[in-house]
């Protein structure tokens, strides 16, 4: 049986699609096999981030209502051998689908799957009750302000409600420059108040937003800060202990070296 | 002499002990999540900014206290608030209202909030000593109906 994580947030916009997508690569990449299924009915965006939305047939409301199996709704990435995406459905809203059986979907996928890693929606009404209806775990992201920070300890508290137990929490879009500046909550402060394990800390990068747009995931970026960390995020959850990189020195030192070789 | 119940029951230092009961709440009250107690709440953990406790005696927060505590909420002026960390959004007892002063650097040590001079002030916590303690600073009163704060 496969480990059914749920990524959420609360607020929206703070990363959830773009974490599914490169964990998702990410562990297939490492040989697991890897369904991600888009919880957002209404506005799906992970087939769009993964360059896999003109392959859509069926999807995740077909499946729930039994128009068709769930086989013939998840789409393989021929990109990341392994990796499956269980699409939204784009013309439905949230409640097109019921929490059990979401529950019943997650299951049957955890039996084929190593991992089953749910994008989840904004908010906390039904969309959010789906998404984390069938997780085992879950990962909470946030980006380093005040609002979001809040919505991820309204998203904490009610994961324990739901048993959801030792969230993990991926801070993302963190500007090292800023923090020194004391113009940015730090790691420290953010940790403090949500007091969970950190899964790990993505930096702000425009590679992200590039390769967003291309539908192509930013961890196969071997050189980017980004795709590091994702790098890093895909094996702690396997497991290996890896301590944080140093995003600040990296940073700089990258920084520094793009001048020097006169592309800064 | 015979002990006089009303004795104990002025004595401040088991103030609560007879009329009040005391809840344990054992976990970090996180943004959104709320407590009313007609008595004393003894939180062991934290009190996050946007949550909320509302007791009509003591309110203790062994942790850090971010949110918005309202201690003495049947109207008693005696009632306190002690955190390990008191850091709050806003802090209430009886019908005192007030927030920290913009800027409040957090002590770094227990402290304890009560009514003085019809203001709270806070100051820190040092056990049975404290009652006889100085109180280091008192917080801007918020005045709710006139939703002006008296600081500006
Ligand atoms: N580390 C980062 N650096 C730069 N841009 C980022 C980073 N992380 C995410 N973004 C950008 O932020 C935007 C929102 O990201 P994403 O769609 O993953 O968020 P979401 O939480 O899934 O949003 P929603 O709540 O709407 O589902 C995207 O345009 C994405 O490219
Ligand atoms: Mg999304």
């Amino acid at each position: 049986m496969g480990e059914i994580i749920v990524i959420t947030s609360g607020k929206g916009g703070v990363g959830k699609t773009t974490a599914a997508a490169n964990i998702g690569a990410g562990l297939a990449l490492r040989g697991y096999k890897a369904a991600l299924v888009d919880a957002d009915i209404g506005l799906r965006n992970l087939d769009v981030v993964l360059g896999l939305e003109n392959r859509i047939v069926y999807d995740l409301v077909d499946v729930a209502h039994g128009h068709c199996r769930l086989k013939q709704a998840l789409i393989k990435d021929k990109r990341f051998e392994g990796l499956h995406l269980l699409p939204a459905a784009q013309t439905k809203d949230k409640t097109a689908v019921k929490p059990e059986q979401m529950r019943e979907i997650c299951l049957q996928l955890s039996e084929e799957f190593d991992y089953v890693i749910i994008d989840c929606p904004a908010g906390i009404e039904q969309g959010f009750r789906n998404a984390v209806a069938g997780a085992e775990k879950a990962i909470v992201i946030t980006t380093p302000e005040v609002s979001a920070v809040r919505d991820a300890d309204r998203v904490i508290g009610l994961l324990e409600a739901a048993e959801l137990r030792e969230p993990k929490l991926v801070i993302n879009r963190l500007r090292p420059k800023m923090v020194r500046q004391g113009n940015m909550m730090n790691i420290e402060d953010i940790i403090d108040i949500l007091a969970v394990d950190l899964l790990g800390v993505i930096p702000e990068d425009e590679k992200i937003i590039v390769t967003t747009n291309k539908g192509d995931p930013v961890i196969q970026d071997e050189r980017s800060l980004s795709g590091e960390a994702f790098r890093n995020i895909t094996r702690r959850i396997l497991g290996e202990p890896v301590p944080l990189m140093d995003l600040e020195r990296n940073g700089n030192f990258f920084l520094r070296l793009r001048r020097m070789v006169g592309l800064g | 002499m015979a002990t006089d119940p009303g004795q104990v029951r002025a004595d401040p230092r088991v103030r609560g002990a007879e009329e009040n009961q005391t809840v344990l709440i054992q976990r970090t009250l996180r943004s959104g999540q709320s407590i009313f107690y007609p008595g004393n709440v003894v939180v062991l953990g934290d009190v996050n900014p946007g949550a909320q406790v509302a007791a009509t005696g003591d309110v203790i927060v062994v942790g850090a206290l971010r949110g918005t505590v309202h201690a003495g909420a049947g109207g008693d002026e005696a009632a306190v608030v002690i955190a390990f960390r008191l850091e709050p959004t806003q802090l209430r007892i009886a019908e005192h209202v007030s927030r920290p002063p913009a800027g409040m650097v957090p002590a770094g040590q227990p402290e304890v909030a009560r009514v003085r001079d019809g203001v709270i002030s806070i100051g820190a916590f040092s056990g049975a000593g404290e009652r006889q303690g100085t109180v280091a600073r008192a917080l801007v009163p918020y005045d709710l109906e006139a939703e002006s704060d008296s600081e500006k």
